[in-house]
């Protein structure tokens, strides 16, 4: 291996900057700038304009803290990831107020339609949820107001009225009923059932993990849910904790906000990509972009299950980009290791549903949910009820006692490679220095590891596990893809999207200069 | 709902995210308080979910995003100007330099906008890239390039080779600039 570049080189200064992979032309070229005083000056130019670096330096340093403050943040937190601060409700009533229409009565928000709005509950994807009183029936009611910046989108409020048609069509106990639809006002909205008491999210981060026998109940009721939405041909697409109701005093558990189902058969809609909110609890097969069919919700269920049993989503990092990678890619923590309490076949029944196939998880909802029901006969009666059949741990039927050894020999084949891959780094960080240095550079997708030079290593030694292979094998990027990504606000980049996103940046930069032309009639 | 729809959706969180803490802190430094300050916000905020629908109906309307950066500039330096102008209906020579004051004015208010503007954009950036780098990457390029401190002292610092303090730093920049570019920003 040379130690040095001898010439001086543009084309490996840029892919350098391009962070493509390659880690032993990097050192070679690193070592070359290191002591270049013209590739230096070279790859300062080569990564922007001296405009650009100015201003840079002009805007970072004029900050004490680049970190957002208290206020700041609740602009930001609103609009990412709008939550339920107290702060923000009354910043959000108070926005409200200036387009519903007056209220009848000054404690009241305002109106629309025949109904009096009286509070805001929530705000999701694609609206604004508000409590709100139906004067003709007298009875209260949750009102979903398509968010006002979409409801002049034509695509938007198709949409929204297909989805409300479809999701009224399902009617069962743990469903939250739409009672009506009106998609022909300025601001389409849909009423439904208003179920008081709190989501099975604000449950999880008030509790953390839940009872096993009530974790069973809601897991059972949900399955119910997706029974009786993929009777009607939907899948519900968004199944995460904080679309789970549970009713105050009886604590029955209501699926809601079908907002990304869409009707199987629907297929102008099926491969847009397009995915606001979190994706922490979507399938493999959703975060790829690809058709999804009822087995996807069934892996989100899984998610929701993990989520109980541990009181923390499975699949956990800084940005979107990272989660989904992780559904993917990766196995969440053992749940035993987190919760010891909860029974294996408990884990190995999340196991399954949170399979990477969908033809490796139960076909049906209605599978999922007479086990369920199962499990929580036996778990309530565990002398007289036995566990259901594919459950036991017998060695001669039974799913779980396969997945099991599965998983273990897999584990060691990953210990070995591990520690192969460990070596050969070692291996290399003797015959030329700045290895370490080298792995600190390279883009990671967690943050949150730690950044030291030996724990690079052991990072390097990880990534080239979990991510070496992977880099080629999933990210496979199609258009649809990059775009979906783009509308992520936090996506990080991987190396293939950051060429391909640079090339569509180019139309986008045209697109902005005949805007600036043109003179502003608004 | 079609792509470019979706890509216009999650405009408005990203322009909100600019633009709110941008709006307050104008705001705030016009003297506003906090109540005050947040209505600003909320007034630009109101203004253009309220016409998005006549801006849907023209013909060549260019890109979401460009629009809402233009009504939202807009806002912004009116809720600036409001403030000094309210105290002319008091009358006197003030008032009447004040009033001639005006277009001077507005293009200072405009300028500053603009640098507003545009450090918001890069400090948003540069919050996006230290999600996607590792820590001692970000910090080869703020201490060298932002905070202006010598490479060498840079490398020893974070124990790494002066080379990689340079290609970091670039990295960094590299990456800040492919964000930057997506937003309107005129140095």
């Amino acid at each position: 291996m040379k130690e040095h570049l001898t010439e001086c080189s543009d084309d490996a200064l840029k892919r350098l900057l391009q962070e493509v992979p390659n880690q032993e032309a990097d050192i070679v070229v690193i070592g070359h700038v290191e002591h270049c005083v013209h590739c230096q000056s070279r790859l300062y130019d080569l990564a922007a304009t001296s405009r650009d670096w100015n201003a840079a330096k002009a805007s970072l340093s004029s900050f004490d803290s680049l970190e957002y403050s208290r206020e700041e943040k609740r602009y930001l937190a609103h609009a990412e990831n709008p939550g339920e601060t107290r702060d923000e409700k009354s910043w959000m009533e108070e926005f409200t107020r200036q387009w519903l229409q007056p209220p009848r009565h000054p404690e009241l928000l305002g109106r629309i339609g025949r109904f009096d709005v009286e509070r805001w509950i929530g705000s999701g994807g694609m609206g604004v949820v508000y409590k709100a009183f139906d004067t003709e029936l007298n009875r209260p009611v949750a009102i979903k107001i398509l968010a006002p910046y979409l409801a002049g989108i034509g695509a938007a409020r198709q949409r929204f009225g297909r989805e409300a048609r479809a999701a009224a069509a399902i009617v069962h106990e743990h469903v939250v009923a739409i009672h009506n639809v009106e998609s022909n006002s300025e601001s389409p909205y849909l009423v439904m059932q208003y179920v008081a008491g709190e989501s099975l999210q604000q449950r999880l981060d008030r509790t953390g993990a839940l009872e096993l026998c009530e974790l069973l109940r809601i897991a059972k009721q949900t399955a119910a849910g997706l029974v009786a939405a993929h009777a009607q041909g939907l899948v519900h697409r968004d199944v995460k904790p904080s679309n789970i109701l549970l009713e105050e005093g009886i604590e029955r558990a209501l699926l809601t906000d079908f907002g990304l189902a869409r009707a199987a058969d629907d297929a102008s809609l099926t491969h847009t990509g397009y995915h606001p909110g979190t994706p922490e609890f979507m399938s493999p097969e959703q975060a790829r972009g690809e058709a999804v069919d009822v087995r996807s919700d069934l892996f989100s269920l899984g998610s929701v299950m993990y989520a109980m049993c541990t009181g923390r989503s499975p699949f956990r990092a800084e940005s979107s980009y990272g989660v989904l990678r992780k559904i993917t890619d990766a196995e969440p923590i053992a749940i035993r290791e987190l919760n010891p309490s909860i029974p294996e076949w408990l884990a190995l029944l999340v196991q399954k549903l949170h399979a990477k196939q969908p033809a490796d998880r139960w076909n049906t909802a209605s599978e999922v949910h007479d086990l369920l029901e199962g499990c929580l006969a036996h778990v309530q009666n565990p002398t007289s009820v036995e566990l259901p059949q594919t459950l036991q741990p017998s060695p001669r039927r039974g799913w779980w006692q396969r997945m099991r050894r599965d998983s273990s020999g897999t584990r060691k084949a990953m210990e070995n490679s591990q520690w192969q891959t460990l070596y050969f780094m070692v291996g290399c960080m003797v015959v030329v220095g700045g290895v370490t240095e080298l792995v600190m550079l390279a883009p990671t997708v967690d943050r949150a590891k730690p950044s030291r030079a030996n724990s690079a290593i052991d990072d390097a030694a990880k990534e080239e596990v979990e991510g070496g292979n992977s880099e080629n094998r999933v990210m496979n990027v199609t258009p649809e893809r990059v775009a979906a990504e783009k509308s992520w606000l936090d996506w990080d980049w991987g190396d293939a999207e950051l060429r391909a996103i640079e090339s569509s940046s180019v139309e986008l930069g045209n697109e902005a200069q005949k805007w600036d032309s043109e003179p502003r009639g608004n | 709902m079609r792509l470019k729809d979706a890509a216009d959706a999650s405009a408005w969180t990203e322009v909100l995210a600019i633009y709110g803490p941008l709006v307050f802190r104008m705001a705030q430094r016009q003297g506003l308080q906090g109540h005050d300050a947040d209505d600003v916000v909320q007034e630009v905020f109101s203004a253009v979910s309220r016409s998005i629908h006549t801006w849907l109906d023209q013909d060549h309307r260019g890109k979401f995003r460009h629009w809402l950066l233009g009504i939202t500039k807009r806002i912004s330096i009116n809720a600036l100007l409001r403030r000094p102008l309210a105290s002319v209906g008091a009358g006197g020579s003030g008032a009447e330099n004040l009033l001639r004051s005006i277009p001077e004015k507005e293009r200072e208010v405009l300028e500053q906008v603009e640098l507003e503007y545009q450090r918001e954009v890069y400090r948003w950036a540069s919050l996006k890239v230290r999600e996607q780098v590792n820590e001692v990457t970000w910090q080869a390029f703020y201490l060298t390039h932002v905070e202006g401190l010598e490479s060498d002292l840079v490398a020893k610092q974070l124990g790494i080779t002066k080379g990689n303090v340079y290609v970091a730093r670039s990295r960094v920049m590299n990456r800040m600039r492919e964000i930057v570019k997506r937003f309107e920003v005129q140095p």
